[in-house]
């Protein structure tokens, strides 16, 4: 499967992969005309800062064994058995948000609007030109690679 | 191969999807007594009339045909032989295995209060069933009343409400959803509640109901002497594993069926999963156990060790809460308590020696999954050196290089 490998000794925490996720999510956005100040502006990737480490660029690994699919009780969140990803159907959840508490990593997160649905990463749906904050990357520090699923 | 497996909830649908995704030539045969497949943690939106039956389904509408699973639905379970490797319905077929998985959750339970078990018009808010029954009294009922403010009767409650019903709930202790909240985050539920038109009698224990001629609970009759009218009754006060058709069989049981780490009874080729176990407590750690259970079902060997299930998630009219581990710990546990707040969030964190014991985030709960991954394996963050509501992944950040997946640096 394909998988955003993560090299953060480049990470210059410049925040452009955020900015990318947000507009890949808001319909006919780039990069100058995407609105960060609306509700929807979510970004489903973020960079943390550490005084000792520096970035740490934190992005949903589609795990092997995902804990959120595994605590899912609407049947919303499925590892496709194809791309390994794990795809996320807003219809079916319920917003209980167990995958929320159950992501060890602490990566996804309900909805800033009205907590009916779950923020996460869908791979920007397996595009053929990859997700769209490695495009967004100009440091490289995240880049697509094929792991063993 | 034949694995016949008894439940078709959160452990039973688990354990059939990982047998047929592992081995898809083993035989699976699904008996359940519901003729629907339905997440009970979807009910209230079935009552609350968000959505059908159908909608609060948690697998694929074509699940059984596509993996190739027999389905007995509509069919309980009445009796089980170990030596013959048989069980038996209630319609006298004796379906055979190889090995069996008892996945048949809990029922609900109706304390020995007068007239509370006699009236026709209490439910439980278990099962469909219940949720449909329920559905029709809401139609005609004015006046609902919910014994138990936990999650379950909590749920119950703001489906009534929904339906435009005057909704009062009993609860024995002195603030709702007490195993998952402090005082403060109960409150700020009880309010929303309030403010949406429900009643709450805290503090008070529900001594006897009333039974009119035609069987209906109408007055319910409190310990402070107070009195509700009520023209539908729900009971939320806890439910116990059901598993009476295992008697005589020598499955050893205690309160709930005894399983080893491998999900596996006392008895070769019988295991168990879910709620029957008295060990899985909430969805998560059912699915996780029906996946261990079939696991090993298969001969291959797995142990079940992410056993923590002191956590849980709320959220009702768009306020969340996260909780985990001792909320309420008692002056003598010797622990810190640090609280943060604004008029959006209300966060609470114990620690006890560098150990996190319990966390509650009411309101932004956004990538708190950490917290759980740190109480249950009672890592010391003291040596982090920083305040505690800064704490995140990326405190403990560990990449293994050749797969890409997380690890955690402790």
């Amino acid at each position: 499967m394909k998988r955003i490998i993560i090299d953060r000794e480049k990470c210059d925490g410049c925040l452009n992969c955020n900015i990318a996720c947000i507009s890949a999510h808001e319909e006919g956005s780039n990069f100058y005309t995407v609105n960060m100040q609306s509700p929807d502006a979510e970004t489903r990737n973020f960079i943390k800062f550490d005084a000792q480490k520096g970035y740490l660029p934190i992005f949903c690994r589609h795990c092997d064994e995902p804990e959120c699919v595994l605590s899912c009780m609407s049947g919303a969140l499925e590892k496709d058995p194809l791309t390994g990803h794990v795809q996320y159907d807003e219809s079916k959840c319920a917003a209980c948000y167990m995958c929320v508490m159950n992501c060890p990593y602490g990566v996804l997160k309900p909805d800033k609007r009205a907590r009916t649905k779950v923020i996460k990463c869908d791979f920007c749906d397996d595009k053929p030109d990859g997700p769209s904050c490695v495009k967004a990357c100009p440091k490289k520090a995240i880049e697509v690679k094929e792991v063993s699923l | 191969m034949k694995i016949v497996i008894i439940g078709a909830s959160a452990a039973g649908i688990s354990a059939a999807k990982t047998i047929k995704a592992s081995e898809p030539d083993t035989e699976v045969v699904i008996i359940s007594k519901e003729d629907s497949i339905h997440s009970r943690c979807m009910l209230h939106k079935f009552l609350g009339h968000e959505r059908d039956a159908k909608g609060i389904s948690f697998i694929a509408d074509d699940f059984f045909e596509t993996n190739g699973i027999t389905w007995h639905s509509n069919t309980t379970v009445i009796g089980l032989d170990a030596q013959k490797k048989t069980v038996k319905t209630h319609d006298n077929q004796d379906i055979g295995y190889d090995k069996l998985l008892i996945a048949t959750g809990a029922a609900y339970f109706i304390p020995p209060i007068p007239g509370l078990r006699e009236a026709k018009n209490v439910y439980g808010f278990r099962d469909l069933k219940d949720a449909q029954l329920l559905d029709s009294e809401c139609n005609t009922a004015k006046n609902a009343v919910v014994i138990g403010a936990g999650l379950v009767g909590m749920d119950a409650a703001v489906a009534m409400l929904m339906r435009g019903l005057k909704v009062t709930v009993i609860e024995m202790t002195p603030a709702v959803m007490s195993l998952q909240l402090d005082q403060k985050s109960a409150q700020a539920y009880q309010q929303l509640f309030e403010e949406h038109g429900a009643a709450f009698i805290l503090n008070d224990k529900v001594v006897s109901v009333d039974v009119d001629e035609v069987g209906r609970g109408k007055t319910i009759h409190l310990a402070s002497g107070k009195a509700v009218p009520a023209d539908v009754i729900v009971i939320a006060a806890g439910v116990r594993p059901a598993f009476s058709f295992t008697e005589g069989s020598g499955i050893a049981t205690n309160h709930a069926i005894l399983v080893g780490d491998d999900l596996k009874t006392n008895i070769d080729d019988i295991y168990a999963a879910g709620d029957v176990t008295g060990m899985a407590g909430i969805w998560p750690n059912a699915m996780k156990q029906g996946r261990i259970a079939a696991i090993n079902m298969l001969g291959e060997k797995l142990l079940y060790e992410d056993r923590y299930a002191l956590k849980n998630t709320v959220n009702f009219y768009g306020l969340t809460t996260l909780s985990l581990g001792n909320i309420n710990p008692e002056p003598e546990e010797n622990c810190n308590i640090f609280i943060r707040e604004d008029r959006h969030n209300y966060q609470k964190v114990i620690i006890k020696n560098g150990i996190i014991q319990g966390v509650i985030i009411q309101g932004n709960i956004a990538g708190t999954g950490f917290w759980q991954y740190l109480i249950k394996n009672k890592i010391d963050v003291s040596g982090k050196n920083k305040d505690v509501f800064s704490l995140s992944y990326a405190d403990f950040y560990d990449l293994n290089q050749d797969t890409g997946e997380y690890n955690y640096a402790v």
